[in-house]
């Protein structure tokens, strides 16, 4: 009788035990349930677009970024959105959740889709925590060009120095956009030993990659950059020297108005007007007399309108 | 033999003279200049193909010119070239042409009909050869070469998909007032809905080959005018008269099957010179003149060839339904109206509309009006829409999708040939996503597609000389969304264009706008996303090559590129006016997004000007942006200072 008891009392145990895992189980799931809902309903307030519902959006983003972490796992499977619209409304909120979100987002990366993990690298960017470093590295070459971009980019936002052989490398991709991401990245992580690498992507076939590339070398250490550029003015490519003469004239003192000066005696126009505008953008005040020591001279039409526009423009700034 | 010799030897330095004359234009030559000023090359005008994955429905044309947008200057003006007067076909095979998808090498051909259908047998009523010839042409047609054609087309469909075409897909195409009061989450819902369409239909909607009933129609009006034209001829040298035709055998026996004579089938009709009044859902009119009505129906789960020639007089066109009035909806509908000033009030897919299928509406003379409501007067969805009006004063009407409308695998367009003509589209669909007291037109001369389900088509207005006036809301006026063209082309006359907001030479999302003026003193006026503006990844040109023009817009405009896109404002010559609210986003201006710049370019190539905003005469000048900035010159006097060299 006595065992018997026993095992009933067991079966009574067991029995007990497994309603309170399942209902612990029911109720974390009906927990996870319900913040599901809510997240879907307040996302779609979120991310209208309709300009009578506009004053709703805000407040739902809010809501969205105050339930934090959480709130990521179930946007990330939001992420392979179609809608424009849905997309930065979720990335808004990532970037708002700030470093709570990355773990998850680092989880995310190992997505089959390309599509998504571009649009994580894309967060993970906004965000800009160093631990994403090794993870974004791993994904740096991925096949998809604009997961490699957006790879190269978050890199870039993130600055930090052991990103930098990747982003040296994606000055050389063959997809101009990725080069452009590199370009801005190198900029914002100054690896100065890439600038000859930035100089040569002066002369790129995709504008983005040219400008951003100009751009970054603005922002390096313009000791380092004068003797590179000096050295390729005489390039092939015009491109390079024009945009160098841009650089240059932003960069600005002595040496830089030496080299333009020497550019503007050439005999080719454009090249001339490129280094005339320069010099006035970097002698704003004509000290040094340009104006009336090299410009008068100028014969061709275009070339003096331009000098004539460049030196109005600088009065009207100043 | 001697003196042919001789000329072509005095001929000979003028040949290969010409051959050295190079082949510019005045604003290529500037857009080299401003360009090389700016750092950048006019090969930088130029989209990749795979910012996001590319879709079955993308056509080449569009493809094509996404690659260097430049290129569609030269596309529009050899558009403007294609119609000949009197010959709708021409254009119509041009517009077919067009329509090739991207990677396509061979293009589907019209349902070839055997011996014995070609032989089929009418008894003949009419006595008259020329017309029983039109008559059998046209029943070979609308018995044979268009079904068939259309089967051809929809082969691989299911029953259900191609019920899908004119339910669900339609919804995507229709707009309905109640949804301005819906709630958040019941728009939410709509838009879901309208994803899964989407969804569905790329599943099975490349295996739509839109070809042999493009085709068939294209056949059809070209067979169909050449006995037209015969008849006409006959008229009018009075060898024979309607009168006479229309007689025929004067007999029937009492107890004969119409079905089996010619021109008397069932939905086919025969009018005289009288004022004839016809009603219903028919297959063929033949009308011989007088002031007519026309009150028209369509059934397109029925669908059929319509086919109405009208020779003349003041003719009143009524839809009573959807799918009328130059309709092809799964099929060929053709409406030749020869002269008169007729008046069309159409409910939608109407007026020029071709909805899986091909619509022509032929208008050969006299101050006409026409109205319609959603995918009307030159409106194109897998097929094309065209309207041809070759004279009068003219006024068209619509509310969205119009005037030259092209949308998935489609392309419309109204070609205008004389007349001042007033365009007016919008004022009846809310702009709800934007204002709450705009209209959406999506119309004159707009491109559509379904972002990123779908790419979309050609819209076109080709207007040939008048004053005109273009009146539109949101979206229209050489515009276009997502991988679409959307164009205007207006050759002459003193223009009026208003537009709210994404027009005049606008493009958004990965797509092509122009707006093209070549003579006349024109003027322009919008809000916003103007004036030749691409915003994201997309190229908007509004160029106007003579005249003193005015423009005045208030924002992102006016040579304005914005997320990677490029706008360009060219004007060649005349003495102008630039009026700009915003400094900051106008006259040459680029916005940075994904890390670097847009480009805007605005060009003045000539006359003296006056500016409010960034420009001034005889200007070079960069605005504070990335990356833009804008020309005024003197380019003849450039060209004076060459030759002085």
């Amino acid at each position: 009788m006595i065992p018997k008891m026993k095992n009933i009392k067991n079966v009574i145990f067991i029995l007990s035990c497994s309603f309170l895992i399942i209902a612990g189980w029911s109720t974390k799931a009906k927990a996870q349930t319900d913040l599901k809902k809510k997240v879907d309903s307040l996302f779609v307030i979120a991310s209208s677009g309709e300009v009578k519902y506009r004053a709703m959006v805000q407040p739902a983003i809010d809501s969205l970024v105050s339930l934090s972490a959480a709130t990521v796992p179930i946007l990330i499977d939001k992420l392979d959105t179609k809608s424009a619209r849905e997309r930065l409304t979720i990335i808004k909120i990532f970037k708002k959740i700030g470093v709570p979100a990355v773990p998850y987002l680092l989880k995310a990366l190992k997505n089959p889709s390309g599509l998504v993990v571009q649009r994580i690298c894309w967060s993970l960017g906004e965000i800009a925590d160093t631990s994403a470093v090794d993870d974004l590295i791993k994904v740096s070459h991925h096949q998809r060009w604009q997961v490699r971009e957006q790879a190269i980019r978050a890199l870039g936002n993130i600055g930090d120095h052991r990103a930098d052989s990747i982003i040296v490398t994606g000055l050389l991709d063959s997809i101009g956009q990725v080069r452009k991401a590199a370009a801005v990245a190198d900029g914002k992580v100054d690896i100065t030993n890439s600038i000859p690498r930035l100089v040569h992507l002066l002369g790129d076939n995709f504008y983005g990659a040219r400008m951003t590339a100009a751009e970054a070398l603005l922002k390096m250490d313009s000791a380092a950059v004068i003797p590179i550029l000096a050295d390729s003015m005489g390039s092939a490519n015009p491109l390079v020297g024009n945009l160098g003469c841009y650089v240059l004239g932003e960069i600005g003192g002595d040496r830089a108005i030496e080299i333009l000066t020497e550019q503007y005696g050439r005999s080719n126009p454009y090249r001339r007007a490129h280094a005339a505008m320069a010099i006035v953008e970097a002698d704003p005040h004509d000290n040094c007399g340009y104006r009336d020591s090299l410009f008068d001279k100028e014969s061709d039409y275009l070339t003096k309108l331009k000098i004539e526009s460049a030196i109005k423009a600088i009065k009207n700034e100043q | 033999m001697l003196r042919i010799l001789v000329i072509g030897f005095l001929l000979l330095p003028w040949i290969s003279f010409a051959k050295d004359i190079p082949k510019t234009t005045p604003e290529k030559t500037g857009l080299k200049l401003l360009t090389e000023y700016l750092n950048l090359k006019t090969s930088d005008i130029g989209f990749r193909s795979d910012y996001t994955e590319p879709d079955s429905f993308r056509l080449q044309i569009v493809s094509s010119l996404m690659k260097q947008p430049l290129g569609m200057i030269d596309y529009i003006e050899n558009l403007k070239n294609s119609h000949i007067n009197g010959q709708p076909e021409i254009l119509s095979s041009y517009l077919f042409k067009d329509l090739a998808q991207e990677n396509q090498t061979v293009r589907g051909k019209a349902y070839q009909a055997d011996i014995s259908e070609i032989k089929r047998t009418y008894n003949l009523y009419y006595t008259n050869r020329a017309f029983n010839q039109l008559l059998t042409k046209a029943a070979l047609y609308l018995d044979v070469i268009i079904p068939k054609s259309k089967e051809k087309a929809l082969a691989f469909l299911t029953a259900q998909q191609r019920r899908f075409l004119l339910n669900e897909f339609k919804e995507l195409v229709v707009l309905r007032k109640e949804d301005e009061d819906l709630s958040v989450t019941a728009i939410d819902s709509l838009e879901k809905v309208e994803d899964s369409y989407c969804d569905s239909f790329v599943t099975f909607g490349y295996k739509i080959d839109k070809d042999p009933l493009l085709d068939a129609g294209v056949k059809c009006l070209r067979d169909l005018l050449l006995e037209i034209n015969n008849i006409r001829e006959l008229l009018k040298s009075k060898s024979i008269s309607a009168k006479k035709i229309i007689e025929g055998t004067g007999y029937l026996p009492s107890n004969t099957d119409l079905e089996s004579y010619l021109g008397m089938q069932s939905g086919w009709k025969i009018g005289g010179t009288g004022n004839d009044y016809y009603h219903g859902d028919y297959k063929f009119i033949f009308d011989f003149g007088g002031d007519d009505v026309y009150d028209l129906s369509y059934d397109p789960q029925n669908p059929h060839g319509v086919i109405i020639i009208d020779l003349g007089g003041n003719d009143t066109y009524r839809s009573q339904s959807d799918f009328t009035l130059g309709s092809g909806c799964l099929s060929v509908g053709l409406l030749l109206d020869f002269g008169g000033n007729d008046r069309y009030d159409a409910h939608s897919f109407s007026l020029g509309s071709g909805y899986f299928g091909m619509g022509v509406l032929y208008d050969a003379s006299g101050d006409d009006i026409y109205n319609g409501d959603t995918h009307v007067e030159g409106a194109g969805t897998f097929g094309f829409g065209l309207l041809i009006d070759e004279g009068g004063r003219d006024i068209y009407n619509g509310a969205v999708y119009a005037q030259g409308f092209g949308f998935v695998e489609g392309m419309g367009m109204i070609y205008d040939v004389k007349g001042s003509d007033s365009y007016y589209a919008g004022g009846k669909y809310k702009d709800i996503l934007r204002y709450e007291d705009h209209y959406l037109s999506l119309s004159q001369g707009f491109g559509y597609g379904l972002r990123p389900w779908m790419s979309g088509g050609i819209g076109a207005i080709i207007d040939l000389n008048g004053n005109d006036n273009y009146y539109s809301d949101i979206f229209g006026q050489g515009a276009s969304y997502w991988w679409s063209l959307g164009a205007i082309y207006d050759s002459s006359g003193n223009d009026n264009y208003q537009c709210f907001q994404y027009g005049q030479g606008a493009a958004t999302h990965m797509t092509l706008g122009i707006l093209l003026d070549d003579y006349g003193n024109d003027v322009y006026f919008g809000k916003g996303l103007m004036q030749g503006c691409g915003h994201d990844y997309s190229c908007g040109i509004m160029l106007d090559r003579h005249g003193n023009d005015t423009y005045t817009a208030y924002d992102l405009s006016q040579g304005a590129g914005s997320a990677d896109g490029v706008g360009l404002l060219i004007d060649n010559e005349g003495d102008d006016r630039y009026f700009a609210k915003n400094f900051k986003n106008t006259q040459g201006y680029g916005n940075p997004r994904r890390d670097f710049g847009s480009i805007g370019l605005f060009l003045d190539l000539g006359g003296k000007d006056q500016y409010l905003g960034n420009g001034e005469n005889n200007y070079f000048w960069r605005t504070n942006s990335k990356w833009g900035g804008g020309m005024d010159i003197e380019l003849n006097s450039l060209d004076s200072l060459k030759d002085k060299k």
